[in-house]
């Protein structure tokens, strides 16, 4: 086990090494100036002292720069907003997207296996047909709609929770929901669909034939069965849920890290691009590492092998 | 499972935790309005933003200010009108005596001679600098010799890295005289670079044969000599600048030419004071084992240098937050009628009350957030949620239903005003060839076919429907006192063809595909219909044939610097209250100017402009020169003037929309 997760994690870290240059690459490669931020076009001389502040003048110089910057979590200043380093910007939007991302998951999961497994187990029943009904509609509407849909009904109309905005937990179950949605659409059908094949399989034929009860073969091993699949979903979903919540963000108003990461795109500003394409390589990586550590838990065949 | 989802829980609730502090808590504020997107940055001097300039109208004082009624100057910590001796040169500003810091300390004549300085100084980078270095005598070659220095500077101190130099910074070190103790060094040791030869048909200073990287020289000593030698030659320099403080109360500045707008500029956040607490976050460069190590004040002493490795003066970015207290700093300081207590980036600005300045017993709002909505929907749903109490510019794309709702009384908290912007289109007067493709646009002739074979009664009535106005001018009409605009070009068909036959495209035949780039995005309707509209008014009135090139921003920009278009979109807004905010962007050599025009009567017609003193004959010359590029050499297409949409919730007043939509907060009052 202990091996399994040292390979892992020094793959991890020379995937990071790649992600790293790729990113620095393409974003010093790509038209555009990072220190242009308005309409008007800075002085030759003004632009000439802002690269030599910030290291752009040469990039190989650059790139051994920010990739110290990086070995040492501090990734500089930003140019857009001169104010603020990436560290500051992204202590404040980190937890604010994991945070939306996890109770999205945790939702996802709250509804969506239970559904699921329900649709498995009565298939033609009213509840297999609100999952289906709620997979396809999760899966097609996007979030812009179901995000402004919510405020509109919710909170412009109900007022029952503020239209936006962050920083009390009255802001948290309408973006959840909204981010949640389609996760919530894919788990149920992939919880439908392993359960009806673990339903289907030998042992539990054989279970059932041997007299234990229907309850505790459905419970005790085949939903454990059921799982697998959903387990290996979680992770890279959980770090999408945090990464890619860029629409419910801007639908919100929510100060996540959804937004620096476009936003440092389309400004070209390289420092904050690379320290978020950073975060979100991390997560991902740990949580794909997280799944399968809790693989090996759930199924004992797994453990043996890794060891 | 339970242990995996109690552990999961756990997550969530610290998670929360983070994610739900630092929301800025204290007092209910009177007054919430929506920023568009975050404040780029708090330091006046690089303020570029509306949004930035907004808030630094409530949190600095200039010496003059600016009225949010009539746009003009008045009084600030100076009075107005100052003290102009008779050729226009000399400015006195005298500082009245309860001018306040939010710490209770006075403003002096050094604070504003600080945070003038400061504009002009490379470090700062300040997008503004041109309203000294274009005014100020002295300001300009200070400027230029300082850049010199630091790009000098820069080279020595990557050198001294063990960085090569590349033919540029060699070309530098052989004839800067900044560089001098380098070529010294090198003689000493009995060698010498090879000077620079043009007769040998070499065609620019990188022609210089000797290569600096080959000599193995004390690079790390040479740059502290240099850098050593610089500091104290600036001081020496500076005083050569228009700028001075003879005393605490008194603030001279001295023009290298008469500038009629000049209180104006002084009205404009970049010139605020900055504190003399800054000092404390000044960045150093302290020489230790023979390497630069950039230091902060704190260890300063005689062995440091007040300015980086590569010479420039900068400050700890930090300094305009108001919760930093490194090295005894107080937290930014400020001397308008406001003072900042919390920044949450992306989230929110507070500012309240600063209890020492002259109207604060007066002023009735005493708690401001600014939060920071970047969709205009949810800007929008969170107004009609009564969240926020001001929205300074509505722009969603379903705008024409607003200025309908606005102009027909539905909404009387819809307020249309109109703006000191103007929407247009550069030609590209300069390249006969572009990408391979034959320019016609070359040919004043063409550009004015064009500009007369575009309907933009039509554009504004039809497809962009929210009450803009239809641009014949570049400066918009009736937003600058006293300023009447030429009429410009109107839409004549037949003159129009007439005109392209002449100029041997008869029927449009022989035209290149005209290419006509745009970024992608904006409000509205956005560029890409508007684009698409007028590209249908040439192929229809002209018989030419348009191709559409829509580009992210940053590539857009990059191929328009690169001029590599035949037509490019674009817009200005103005900065100050003159016509030459707008004009001066096509004089030969502006930066700004992207459609290369040059036209000799032109600036014949600005440079009398700018040193004409009597205003109405000043006038009357920026209006021919302006006849000239809208009527007759036509580099630019206007094609409308912007007309803005502010939501101000009933029952605040105070709040005056302007055209240049600067909203000083401190006349506000609110009743809920």
């Amino acid at each position: 086990m202990i091996r399994f997760l040292v390979r892992r994690v020094v793959l991890g870290g020379i995937t990071l090494l790649a992600v790293f240059t790729l990113t620095f690459l393409m974003v010093v490669s790509v038209p555009g100036n990072p220190l242009q931020t308005g309409e008007r076009r800075l002085a030759p001389e003004v632009e000439q002292a802002l690269r030599a502040r910030y290291d752009l003048d040469d990039n190989a110089r650059y790139f051994v720069q920010l990739l110290k910057g990086a070995l040492r979590f501090d990734f500089g200043p930003t140019f857009q907003y001169p104010d603020w380093t990436c560290n500051q910007i992204l202590m404040q939007s980190l937890p604010v997207s994991v945070m939306l991302g996890l109770s999205s998951i945790v939702l996802a999961v709250a509804v969506g296996v239970p559904l699921g497994v329900a649709g498995a187990l009565r298939r033609h029943g009213a509840v297999a047909t609100v999952g289906v009904a709620a997979s396809v509609i999760g899966a097609c509407v996007p979030s812009f709609v179901v995000g402004t849909c919510l405020i509109l009904a919710l909170a412009v109309r109900l007022k029952l929770a503020p239209v936006g905005g962050w920083g009390t937990w009255a802001h948290v179950p309408l973006p959840a929901m909204t981010l949640a949605l389609p996760f919530i659409a894919y788990i149920t059908r992939l919880t439908h669909v392993s359960m009806t094949d673990a339903l289907s399989r030998d042992f539990i034929r054989t279970a059932l034939a041997r007299g234990v009860p229907r309850r505790r073969v459905v419970w005790d091993h085949a939903f454990p069965a059921a799982l697998g699949p959903v387990l290996s979903y979680l992770g890279p979903a959980t770090a999408q849920a945090m990464t890619g919540s860029f629409v419910v963000e801007k639908v919100f108003n929510i100060p996540g890290m959804g937004q620096h990461f476009v936003n440092a795109a389309l400004n070209r500003d390289p420092a904050l691009l690379i320290a978020t394409v950073m975060v979100f390589s991390c997560l991902v990586i740990l949580f794909n590492i997280g799944v399968d550590v809790a693989h090996a838990w759930l199924d004992p065949r797994l453990r043996e092998r890794m060891t | 499972m339970i242990r995996a989802a109690v552990i999961l829980l756990l997550i969530l609730a610290g998670a929360a935790a983070l994610a739900l502090r630092g929301a800025p808590s204290g007092p209910t504020p009177d007054f919430r309005y929506v920023n568009s997107s975050d404040i780029h940055t708090l330091d006046p001097a690089r303020m570029s933003w509306n949004q930035d300039l907004r808030l630094a109208l409530n949190l600095w004082e200039g010496l003059l200010t600016t009225d949010p009624r009539t746009l003009l100057p008045t009084d600030g910590v100076a009075m107005f009108p100052p003290e102009v001796s008779d050729d226009g040169l000399i400015w006195t500003f005298h500082l009245r005596p309860d001018a306040h810091w939010s710490d209770g300390s006075r403003v002096t004549a050094a604070d504003f001679l600080r945070g003038w300085r400061r504009c002009i100084e490379p470090g700062t980078a300040a997008d503004y600098a041109f309203f000294l270095t274009d005014t100020v005598s002295g300001a300009s070659e200070y400027a230029s010799w300082r850049s010199e220095a630091v790009a000098v500077l820069t080279a020595l101190a990557r050198r001294a890295q063990g960085w090569p130099l590349n033919p540029e910074q060699n070309s530098l070190l052989a004839r800067s005289p900044i560089a001098q103790p380098v070529r010294d060094a090198l003689s000493e040791r009995g060698r010498s670079f090879a000077p620079h030869h043009p007769q040998e048909g070499s065609p620019s200073d990188t022609g210089i044969q000797s290569d600096f990287n080959r000599f193995d020289l004390p690079w790390s000593s040479l740059h502290e000599t240099v850098l050593r030698r610089h500091t104290l030659e600036m001081e020496e320099r500076f005083r050569f600048v228009g700028l001075q403080a003879p005393d605490p109360h008194t603030f001279i500045v001295r023009l290298h030419r008469p500038v009629a707008y000049f209180a104006d500029l002084v009205a404009f956040p970049t010139l605020s004071p900055i504190h003399e607490s800054i000092e404390r976050l000044r960045e150093h460069t302290r020489f230790d084992h023979s390497t630069a190590v950039p230091s902060s004040l704190e260890h300063a002493d005689a062995t440091t240098v007040p300015l980086t490795p590569e010479g420039l003066v900068t400050y700890d970015p930090q300094w305009t937050k108001p919760d930093y207290h490194a090295h005894g700093y107080p937290g930014l300081v400020t001397n308008g009628p406001y003072r900042l207590t919390a920044w949450a980036f992306k989230r929110s600005v507070r500012i309240e009350v600063n209890p020492f300045h002259r109207d604060a017993t007066r002023i009735a709002c005493r708690v401001i957030e600014a939060v920071v909505i970047e969709d205009p929907n949810a800007a929008l749903l969170a107004y009609e949620a009564g969240d926020v109490d001001f929205i300074p510019s509505l722009e969603t794309p379903y705008d024409h239903v607003l200025f309908q709702w606005a102009s027909t009384g539905t909404r009387p908290d819809f307020h249309v005003c109109a703006l000191s912007g103007v929407y247009f289109f550069n030609f590209n007067c300069r390249d006969s060839v572009i990408d391979g493709r034959k320019n016609p646009f070359v040919d004043a002739r063409v550009r004015r076919a064009f500009c007369l074979a575009t309907d933009r009664e039509a554009l504004v009535r039809d497809v962009l429907q929210r009450g803009d106005r239809p641009a014949g001018s570049f400066v918009p009409r009736d937003t600058i006192p006293g300023y009447i605009p030429p009429a410009g070009l109107s839409y004549d068909v037949t003159e129009a063809r007439r005109l392209l036959a002449e100029a041997g495209y008869p029927d449009g035949t022989a035209l290149p595909v005209i290419e006509l780039l745009f970024n992608t995005g904006g409000s509205g309707v956005g560029h890409a219909t508007l684009c698409q509209a007028v590209a249908r008014m040439w192929e229809r009135n002209l018989g030419a044939q348009v191709e559409l090139v829509g580009k992210e921003s940053k590539t857009f920009a990059h191929d328009k610097a690169a001029r590599r278009f035949m037509i490019a979109r674009a817009n200005w807004y103005a900065d100050y209250n003159d016509p030459t905010t707008f004009l001066d962007v096509l004089t030969t050599g502006n930066g700004n100017n992207d459609s290369g025009y040059s036209g000799e009567a032109y600036d014949e017609l600005m440079h009398l402009a700018a040193v004409e003193r009597d205003p109405a004959r000043r006038f009357q010359l920026l209006r021919q020169a302006e006849t000239i590029v809208v009527e007759v050499d036509c580099p630019v297409l206007p094609l409308f003037h912007y007309t803005g949409l502010t939501a101000i919730r009933p029952g605040v007043e105070g709040i005056v929309p302007n055209a240049r939509l600067m909203f000083p907060f401190k006349g506000v009052r609110v009743r809920r």
